[in-house]
């Protein structure tokens, strides 16, 4: 579980093992190698669109292969592999058991992965990581779309897999002592977020094998060349993804509840409302698929239904920044860099919030459908809320796995680089989507609002860039070099509250485990 | 007193808008101009959520500088050293 870089463990002890702490720490490597390959793919499409015309990339199809590959990776490869890092470290010492239900299904599950990525990046396919039909089925080439196809489908199961062991072990493994009421609510968050995946994932899964069938010209469900429905794929799509979301931001809320209490040096504010909020959030994620589809043609009736869908998330969220503010007040609250991801990510996450409120409203949404607002929104959101939280709690994380601490210094510069990139280049994505930019576009007229914005967006997305090579030094060199930490209390908070375990070599078989 | 000012706003915000438009569909002569309409309520609704956003941005950044632990009138709370961290 240790990872120690002066005298590192065989690498094929760590790879072979079904211990939770070496499959946490294979998911944890996997996806921060994810995030520096999908971090590589949007510093390009962002030095492409700095200036109007062809500048790094040689056409259309291209920029299309990268912003597919850019989102796929983000999604699938980086924060759906760091919740399950997270979880597969924290989720058993939580419920006071031994490992994951099923441990080997659990080393399955990560081994899913790899070749998953495989399939996705060797593929680039280019119909974006939601793949509509009819391009999806008519035009879009092979085999890159079928490689797509198929590394999604893996990722699906292996998703599946992974949230029914968090799902058991959560239910059936946590300690006889221990109410459902008293898990702390990080393990809540993978209990909310393993359900909602389960009962999710089946529709795409379907929905894949349907494209796939239609692609190789057995059916003809979306095509509509033969009759088929290309409306019917963004139902089964948005089914699942919506509530992917969620998946995605609620692990990173239980991490920000792990962090804020403890950096506040108070217990948090009410356990119950954090319950309560996770369960409702749990059951509006189904209730909101279709505001994504407002522009389809769909009646009156059916967009005011998912509009009020969608407006009850509002509260849901709104009792998690509540819970955190009030955890705070009449704290003595030390801003080392866990925490300061975390309150960074309260701020953008409750921004990112309002952008929603208007999305969702149905008028509003024909201004800023499909425009670079869009982007702006889905990026505050799963950058600033959930890559903040889960960053956040990476140095969190960094003396549980490493035994060592990380350079306080770099942290900080870190974050108040990711701070000021991420509101350059998401807020002015905003902007720029009112300005009526469209997007996916590889190339853009020369309209002086659209180069400026567009030139601060890459400023943006370069201060970010700058900011997480820092982040990867940081994590190398502290990995190996970092001064020893105090297992009990890492960050000098004052009495012992940090994770227990803590073995070199872990194996299921040996004693005092 | 307080607690009336919340309809107000709500009204002076909204449903005058809504009512005003509505009447406007249904008036012979007078027609409805969608794009203002809805560039209106775009930034009614932003006004709505900068103030709001204002509120919880401000409170947060107060409660950063209030409760740092570096703040000279910050207190140990009565949870360190306890082990209830």
């Amino acid at each position: 579980m240790v990872l120690t870089l002066a005298k590192p463990r065989p690498i094929w002890q760590i790879m072979f093992s079904t211990h939770h702490t070496d499959v946490g720490l294979m998911y944890l490597i996997f996806s921060i190698m994810a995030l520096f390959i999908g971090g590589a793919m949007a510093i390009a499409i962002r030095v492409e669109l700095f200036a109007p015309g062809a500048q790094i990339i040689a056409d259309a199809m291209t920029f299309n292969r990268l912003f597919t590959s850019h989102g796929t990776t983000m999604i699938f490869l980086f924060l759906l592999p760091s919740a399950s890092a997270v979880g597969n470290y924290l989720v058993p010492i939580m419920v006071r058991y031994k490992d994951m239900a099923y441990p080997k299904l659990n080393a399955i599950a990560f081994w899913m992965i790899p070749p998953a990525a495989a399939l996705v990046w060797l593929g680039m396919a280019d119909f974006g990581w939601y793949a509509n039909p009819p391009y999806s089925v008519i035009s879009a080439p092979a085999p890159a779309a079928e490689m797509w196809i198929f590394g999604l489908k893996i990722l699906g199961i292996s998703s599946v897999l992974g949230s029914i062991n968090f799902v058991v072990t959560i239910l059936k493994c946590k300690h006889p002592d221990m109410s459902i009421g008293k898990v702390p609510l990080l393990a809540w968050s993978f209990l909310a977020a393993s359900t909602i995946a389960i009962m999710a994932i089946p529709t795409f899964a379907a929905g894949l094998l349907m494209l796939l069938t239609d692609r190789l010209g057995a059916t003809g469900f979306f095509n509509p060349l033969v009759g088929g429905d290309p409306i019917a794929y963004q139902h089964l799509f948005w089914f699942t993804f919506h509530p992917e979301v969620y998946v995605l931001v609620i692990p990173a809320i239980g991490m920000m509840y792990e962090i804020i209490p403890r950096f506040s040096r108070r217990p948090i504010f009410s356990h119950s409302s954090g319950v309560f909020a996770f369960v409702l959030l749990s059951i509006v994620a189904f209730a909101s698929w279709a505001h994504h589809m407002f522009a389809t043609g769909m009646s009156f009736t059916e967009k005011t239904v998912f509009m009020v869908g969608t407006l009850a998330a509002v509260p849901a969220s709104a009792m998690h920044v509540f819970n955190f503010l009030a955890t705070m007040w009449n704290g003595r609250i030390k801003f080392a860099t866990p925490m300061m991801w975390a309150v960074g990510g309260i701020a953008l996450f409750f921004s990112a919030g309002a952008g929603g409120v208007v999305n969702t409203a149905m008028p509003l949404d024909f201004i800023t459908h499909d425009s670079y607002w869009v982007v702006g929104h889905f990026h505050l959101f799963v950058f600033g809320t959930i890559a903040f939280g889960t960053i956040g709690f990476f140095y969190y994380l960094f003396p549980y796995v490493t035994r060592r601490m990380y350079n306080e210094k770099l942290g900080v510069v870190h974050f108040i680089l990711s701070m000021v990139g991420a509101s350059l280049t998401f807020f002015t994505q905003h902007l720029l989507g009112l300005y009526g930019m469209p997007r996916r576009v590889f190339d853009y007229p020369e309209i002086p609002e659209w180069i400026a914005m567009n030139q601060i967006i890459s400023i943006g997305a370069m201060i970010i860039l700058v900011g997480m090579g820092i982040f990867l030094v940081n994590l190398i060199y502290s990995s190996a070099r970092g001064k020893p930490a105090n297992m009990n209390d890492p960050f000098g908070l004052g009495g012992k509250y940090y994770y227990p375990y803590s073995q070199l070599n872990p194996h299921h078989d040996k004693a005092g485990y | 007193m307080r607690t009336i000012w919340a309809p107000i706003i709500l009204i002076v915000l909204f449903a005058t808008p809504m009512i005003q438009l509505v009447f406007a569909s249904e008036t012979p002569g007078e027609y409805v101009n969608r794009a203002q309409e809805i560039w209106n309520l775009f930034f009614r609704m932003m006004t709505i959520a900068f103030v709001v956003g204002g509120v919880i941005a401000g409170t947060i950044v107060w409660q950063v500088w209030r409760f740092r632990e570096s703040n000279p009138k910050a207190k140990p709370t009565p949870y360190e050293d306890k082990g209830d961290l």
